[in-house]
């Protein structure tokens, strides 16, 4: 397959995670949705890494992967105390940022 | 022709399973289906002559992030006491924004030409190792670092109150 | 023509303000009185002394030098923007003496006057004093019209400050406000006229402009706008028609104050300056009929003011608007000399007669005439100094008045104004009339109260003999120097018929009771009543003010609230509007955040494209 076509295929991903950020109410359901937009970046990386026959693509897909576990792992975190505190995780609730 | 039908399953089912993650009315489902399509992506890895990435995917994602959130969901459910519905709120502009922004990534896809692929790499898991102790041993360090401190956020928020 | 030292003309200047300096900064001096008293009349005498001493040393030159030197004070490209300095002229020499004389004997008279007042308050009255000084001789040294401006409203705040000397008393208050708010209204079209002068000649210095206008290369447009705005200044300051009403009220203030700038100098400044600019006006002869016109009319209106008044320093009062509508009458005519001889003449005797009701007041503690009698008696030489002043003021010959009348009289006629003339003569009648009512009615007859006999102060006295002396000198010194040619034959024996006739009347009606005055002025009802009511003028003043200011001041008010304040609410408004519209895009939902990152990203694709 050409290169084109991963590349669709990681939009085509990454449209779906942008549309999960926008649309879900709970929190973690955001995050599913930044999972997915991740997962789309590394398709996106390893194909030109192989089109180019550079590893500087597939290196900086692990440290994404790496990072990626690290980000949740926070995220999570804070969801569960943000729940405590408020005793919801759903979106339209958390607006203390609110002008 | 294996890669193009390999290519062509792998596609379809990251493509719906990605669908289900961001529509399905049930967070425990979404997550399930979250796994499907991390699956697949490993797939993809692997079409993509990168073993290693597949087997780091499969671990690290599939089978840590997935557990983590699967944790996450379970602590906050039980707290309230009921499964959490979805109902997405304005579905339609979500739809126009990620439609629109895909339109506009394909545009600068479409307008590159074709690329040859070159012939793939002898081992790539050794080439890999010397790149990671080589030129990019600092970075290697560093995300060392990052994860220490995530493991630490992570331990600090969520600790008990005493 | 014969001009003066400038370096004397100078120190004639710097030695009152010297003397102001010193009593104004120096606080102990200042509260102790009679030291800054003291110190003041030391510098008057020596300001007298250097100004004598410029008489004599001045030095004859042809007719068209230039008589002013003058020092750079605005430097400019391409010549001074302004600049000062000393014009020492003949004119200006003598009003210096003048000046100086009078300031110096009117401040010896008030160290008896005032004897009574308060240490502090005394030598606040003699820093004024001095400042005035400085302030009058700046004005007539001047060589251009800004210096002269400035000294003009110098001597304004002065003539304020010395009417309002006893500022706890409203009435002086009110007085000395009025004073400064009127001439404020004429030097409003003093300082215009000033302004459009340069703004098309591009200097205020006389020596340029007289030159110009003799040689006839002074090209003006609106001239005469120009010359009859300076006139105004004029009508402000020399208290013309009708802008006179301040005058009278000005008698609030000590008697002496009233007798030096009252009578001798200030209120002169309009005639001196109308003189001094002679040159300029004589371009715009339809402004000099004007000024003799005015002249005249205030010159009669005035003195029937006068035959009415009860008050002793109003009388005076109206009396000096009288005789400054003849200076500017003559000035008018034609002949500034005529003008200033009356105005020196005028300085002396009516500088006395203040000077000399001042005692009168002091002996009968009132200022009312028909409250006073029999003074001749009891003080002879009082009496007398006040009769020969009088008889100057009537224009009876061989005294200084007369001669003076009569040029003023000859240059009226010489210039062909028919009624005016008639105005003036009507004027000479009147003045001995009600002059002479005064001093029948306070010297004599009979005393209606008894009073004790102490005798005048010391210093009053004397001031008032040497006034007297002066007076007689000068009228004898006027009679050696010859008549004026233009005057025809019949005119001298017409005024002094007039003055006899006044002083016959006041006669018979007030010594002789023969006529009664209440049917005289019976018989002049409807005159009588409006001079009674001055004329009704003051209250149209007020009403005017009242009406144009009060009424202006509520349009600007509505102007500043509702535009000026209007458009910074608005504005302000407008902001807040603006910033609680914008905070709506802080709803605090990340997602909403997200939608604008997405945007962006959409935006900077679709740029990527174009580019």
């Amino acid at each position: 397959m050409p290169l084109s076509a991963y590349l669709e295929l990681a939009a085509v991903v990454f449209a779906i995670g942008l549309f999960g950020v926008l649309t879900r109410r709970n929190a973690v359901g955001i995050l599913l949705g930044i999972e997915l937009m991740l997962n789309a970046v590394n398709i996106n990386l390893v194909a030109f890494s192989r089109f180019r026959a550079d590893l500087t693509g597939v290196v900086f897909t692990l440290f994404t992967i790496a990072i990626t576990v690290a980000e949740v792992a926070v995220g999570l975190a804070i969801v569960i105390v943000i729940f405590r505190v408020r005793r919801t995780i759903e979106a339209d609730h958390l607006d203390l940022l609110r002008g | 022709m294996t890669e193009i039908l390999g290519f062509w399953v792998a596609a379809v089912v990251l493509v719906a399973a990605s669908l289900a993650v961001v529509l399905t009315p049930n967070l425990f489902h979404a997550v399930l289906w979250l796994a499907v399509a991390l699956v697949a992506t490993g797939g993809v890895f692997l079409l993509l002559d990168s073993p290693f990435l597949f087997a780091a995917q499969l671990l690290l994602y599939a089978g840590g992030v997935v557990t983590i959130v699967v944790f996450a969901i379970m602590l906050t459910e039980r707290l309230v006491g009921e499964s959490i519905r979805q109902t997405s709120r304005f579905v339609f502009n979500g739809a126009a924004l990620s439609a629109a922004v895909f339109v506009g990534i394909l545009g600068f896809v479409l307008q590159a030409g074709a690329v040859a692929r070159p012939a793939a790499a002898a081992d790539q898991l050794r080439d890999l190792g010397r790149a990671l102790v080589g030129p990019f041993a600092f970075p290697l360090q560093l995300i060392g670092v990052l994860l220490v401190i995530a493991l630490l956020g992570a331990l600090y928020f969520a600790r008990t109150e005493d | 023509m014969r001009l003066g030292s400038p370096e004397l003309a100078v120190l004639v200047l710097f030695l009152p303000f010297v003397s102001f300096l010193l009593i104004a900064l120096i606080r102990p001096l200042r509260r102790s009185g009679r030291p800054a008293a003291a110190v003041s009349i030391l510098a008057m005498a020596a300001a007298l002394l250097t100004a004598c001493l410029m008489w004599q040393h001045a030095i004859d030159a042809p007719r068209g030098t230039n008589p002013s030197v003058l020092w750079s004070w605005l430097p400019a490209d391409g010549g001074p923007m302004a600049s000062v300095g000393v014009w020492v002229d003949e004119m200006a020499m003598q009003m210096c003496m003048l000046v100086t004389l009078v300031s110096l004997l009117v401040q010896i008279y008030s160290w008896s006057y005032l004897a009574d007042e308060p240490p502090p308050s005394l030598g606040r009255y003699y820093a004024y004093h001095s400042l005035f000084a400085f302030s009058m001789l700046g004005l007539v040294l001047a060589p251009g019209f800004l210096q002269m401006f400035i000294f003009w409203e110098l001597v304004g705040l002065c003539s304020y400050l010395l009417i309002g000397y006893w500022y706890d008393r409203p009435s002086a208050a009110q007085a000395a406000v009025k004073a400064f708010w009127i001439t404020k209204l004429g030097d409003l079209g003093f300082v215009a006229g000033i302004a459009m002068l340069w703004g098309s000649t591009g200097t205020f210095d006389f020596a340029t402009l007289f030159q110009a206008a003799g040689a006839g290369t002074l090209e003006v447009a609106g001239l005469g706008t120009i010359m009859f705005l300076i006139y105004l200044g004029a009508v402000g300051k020399s208290a013309q028609f009708p802008l006179h009403i301040w005058l009278p009220d000005a008698m609030e203030g000590p008697t002496p104050v009233s007798a030096l700038i009252h009578a001798a100098t200030m209120v002169t400044a309009g005639v001196y300056m109308v003189a001094r600019a002679y040159p300029l006006f004589a371009l715009v002869p339809s402004v000099l009929t004007l000024v003799a016109w005015v002249g005249a009319f205030t010159a009669l209106l005035a003195a029937t003011m006068a035959c009415v008044e009860r008050d002793i320093k109003r009388v005076l009062a109206y009396s000096t608007i009288s005789q400054l509508g003849y200076m500017m009458a003559a000035n008018g005519a034609g002949s500034p000399d005529a003008a200033f001889e009356h105005l020196t003449a005028h300085g002396v005797f009516k500088a006395l007669l203040f000077l000399g009701a001042g005692i009168v007041i002091h002996h009968f503690h009132t200022n009312d005439v028909f409250r006073m009698g029999g003074l001749f008696v009891q003080r002879p030489w009082v009496g007398g100094a006040f009769v020969v002043a009088t008889l100057a003021l009537a224009g009876v010959w061989p005294l200084p008045g007369f001669f003076s009348k009569e040029a003023v009289l000859a240059a009226v006629l010489h210039g062909r104004l028919t009624l005016p003339f008639v105005m003036l003569m009507a004027t000479a009648f009147l003045t001995a009339f009600y002059m002479f009512r005064v001093v029948f009615l306070a010297f004599f007859g009979h005393a209606h109260h008894p009073h004790e006999h102490h005798a005048p102060p010391l210093a009053m006295d004397l001031v008032c003999r040497a006034l007297a002396v002066l007076t007689l000198v000068l009228g004898l010194r006027a009679l050696f120097a010859g008549h004026h040619a233009e005057a025809p034959a019949w005119l001298p024996w017409l005024s002094l018929a007039a003055a006899a006739a006044g002083i016959a009347l006041a006669w018979a009606t007030y010594q002789r009771h023969a006529l009664d005055p209440a049917r005289l002025s019976a018989a002049l009802a409807p005159l009588a009543f409006l001079a009674r009511r001055r004329y009704f003028i003051d209250a149209i003043f007020a009403a005017a003010y009242r009406g144009v200011l009060l009424g202006l001041s509520r349009v600007i008010g509505w102007v500043d609230r509702y535009l000026v304040d209007g458009v910074v609410n608005a504005l302000s408004a407008a902001a807040l509007r603006a910033g609680d519209q914008l905070r709506r895009l802080q709803t605090g939902h990340p997602q909403d955040y997200v939608y604008g990152v997405a945007l962006g990203v959409l935006l900077l694709l679709v740029w990527a494209q174009l580019r």
